[in-house]
């Protein structure tokens, strides 16, 4: 029994196969999808969407988005996304110590709003990287 | 000396271009040279091996933005499909922050313009737009600031100070995710903050390899059916997505525009909201804002590689004809040396016989 999965952005499909379980971080918490889920529609926050593929554990850093899951079909539509074998480590901890001090020196309502939002993205991309087990 | 019979006292240097016509008037002393010719003989071949190049690199662009396109339609399809279901199943009026319609007092212009020139009137056309919608809302008495995406955009508006930018913003290559997520951060905080109240995005439509035209889109307030709104209020139907191709007809490059209606399958009617409405419209609405900005990038990309293809390719035409013309003229110049060697030496062996 498996899933189908499909995790679409605006420029390209990321991935498109069949899976055995998922995680998926959403506003409200975490949660797992196995086969034969109640169909379900969510949004999807900014963090890690967690794969697994015959006992392997596969991370995607997912930037936010929606997802539907039905019949065993999941489609996830995010704003970027990057599966953690495509990430590179220590571009990603450059990225998340540049975000970390933009946030520092964010002065304003807006600047803080955007520093905040790419913290949060390096953030899950350094996790992705890290998830590989 | 003859050599010098078949020059003008004309002293002016003609341009490039100069016609057949006009030719012989306006030869300049120092182009009597026979290797000076020849050096500009070779210099326009280069020049027009290049322009070629520059062409064929260009068609071969136009190609990926256009599998760009179609890559990305996978994703927009899905889109629709839930925005049109989700929008059945919640009948009431829900209010969400990037849905808010308010008194207009600022707007936020987005000018997407090209990376490179060389491309005919690509971006002067687009920033002409530009001026002319600031104008149109200065007499209004709406306040502006300009978002400008685009090295060419960059230079244009930094060399004029008296226009406000919110900030300026570059692209590589092919337009990616990621620049189309920065312009969405931007121009998210700048309605969210309510420092603007309209953002709009203008940018060029690439309507076939010859026409492009630049066009106004309204961004925010985002209308929660998904409609895309022009400035006058015009909406299109999200459903119906227009897809351009580039193919050949009878041998010549042309492009062909599709426009197909997105099936739209209904949810399953036990279908489970995790979230409330709100938090769910919050978080489509931003992938359609991304996506939108995304397909104005990839259409004005296009457009832009169809202006170059289009002014290179007459560059090389212009360069073909000016070889031409400057070869006529080195054999006639070559031949009326070798008659005056001639006539000296015909005219010596006279003078001794």
């Amino acid at each position: 029994m498996t899933l189908k999965l499909c995790v679409l952005t605006p420029n390209r499909i990321i991935l498109d196969s069949e899976v055995k379980e998922i995680i998926l971080s959403t506003n409200s918490g975490q949660i797992g999808v196995l086969p034969n889920h109640a169909p379900i529609a969510t949004a999807v926050d900014i963090g890690l969407l967690r794969i697994r593929l015959n006992d392997q554990w596969l991370g995607v850093a997912l930037m936010g988005g929606f997802a539907r899951i039905g019949n065993d079909e999941i489609i996830i539509l995010g704003n970027d996304g990057e599966i953690s074998t495509d990430i590179n480590p220590q571009e990603a901890q450059e990225a998340l110590e540049i975000a970390e001090a933009t946030l520092r020196k964010a002065k304003g309502k807006r600047q803080v709003i955007e520093a905040n939002l790419a913290l949060r993205r390096a953030r899950t991309r350094v996790e992705a990287v890290n998830v590989i087990s | 000396m003859s050599s010098t019979m078949w020059a003008t006292t004309s002293a002016k240097p003609t341009p490039l271009s100069a016609k057949a016509s006009s030719r012989r008037s306006s030869l300049c002393i120092v182009r009597c040279s026979l290797r000076d010719l020849r050096d500009r003989i070779s210099s326009v071949k280069n020049t027009q091996k290049i322009t070629e190049a520059m062409k064929l690199v260009a068609a071969a662009k136009v190609r990926r933005a256009q599998e760009a396109v179609v890559s990305g339609r996978p994703f927009s399809e899905a889109l629709v499909d839930v925005l049109f279901n989700i929008n059945e199943q919640l009948d009431i009026d829900i209010d969400v922050p990037l849905t808010r319609v308010r008194p207009v007092k600022k707007v936020a212009l987005v000018v997407v313009t090209g990376e490179r020139g060389l491309c005919g009137a690509f971006n002067n056309n687009i920033i002409r737009k530009a001026e002319q919608r600031m104008e149109q809302l200065k007499q209004l008495g709406i306040e502006y600031t300009v978002v400008s995406v685009g090295k060419k955009g960059n230079s244009y508006f930094q060399r004029r100070p008296y226009i406000p930018v919110d900030r300026f913003l570059e692209s590589a290559s092919l337009p990616t995710t990621k620049d189309a997520q920065a312009i969405a951060d931007d121009v998210f905080s700048l309605f969210v903050s309510e420092e603007v109240d309209k953002v709009e995005l203008l940018y060029t439509k690439f309507v076939s390899l010859v026409k492009s035209d630049p066009v106004i889109h309204t961004l925010l307030p985002l209308s929660p059916k998904g409609e895309i709104c022009d400035v006058n209020g015009v909406c299109v139907d999200a459903a119906e997505d227009e897809l351009f191709r580039l193919t050949t007809k009878e041998g010549k490059l042309t492009v062909e525009r599709d426009t197909v209606r997105t099936q739209t399958t209904s949810f399953s009617p036990i279908l489970q909201f995790e979230q409330d409405p709100v938090q769910i419209l919050d978080a489509l609405l931003p992938l359609y804002l991304n996506s939108q900005i995304l397909r104005a990038l990839q259409e004005s990309l296009a457009s832009e590689l169809a202006a170059r293809m289009s002014a290179m390719s007459s560059a090389s035409d212009n360069a073909v004809e000016l070889k031409k013309t400057l070869s006529i003229l080195y054999n006639r110049q070559r031949q009326a040396k070798i008659t005056g060697e001639i006539l000296e030496i015909v005219a010596g062996a006279n003078a001794l016989a």
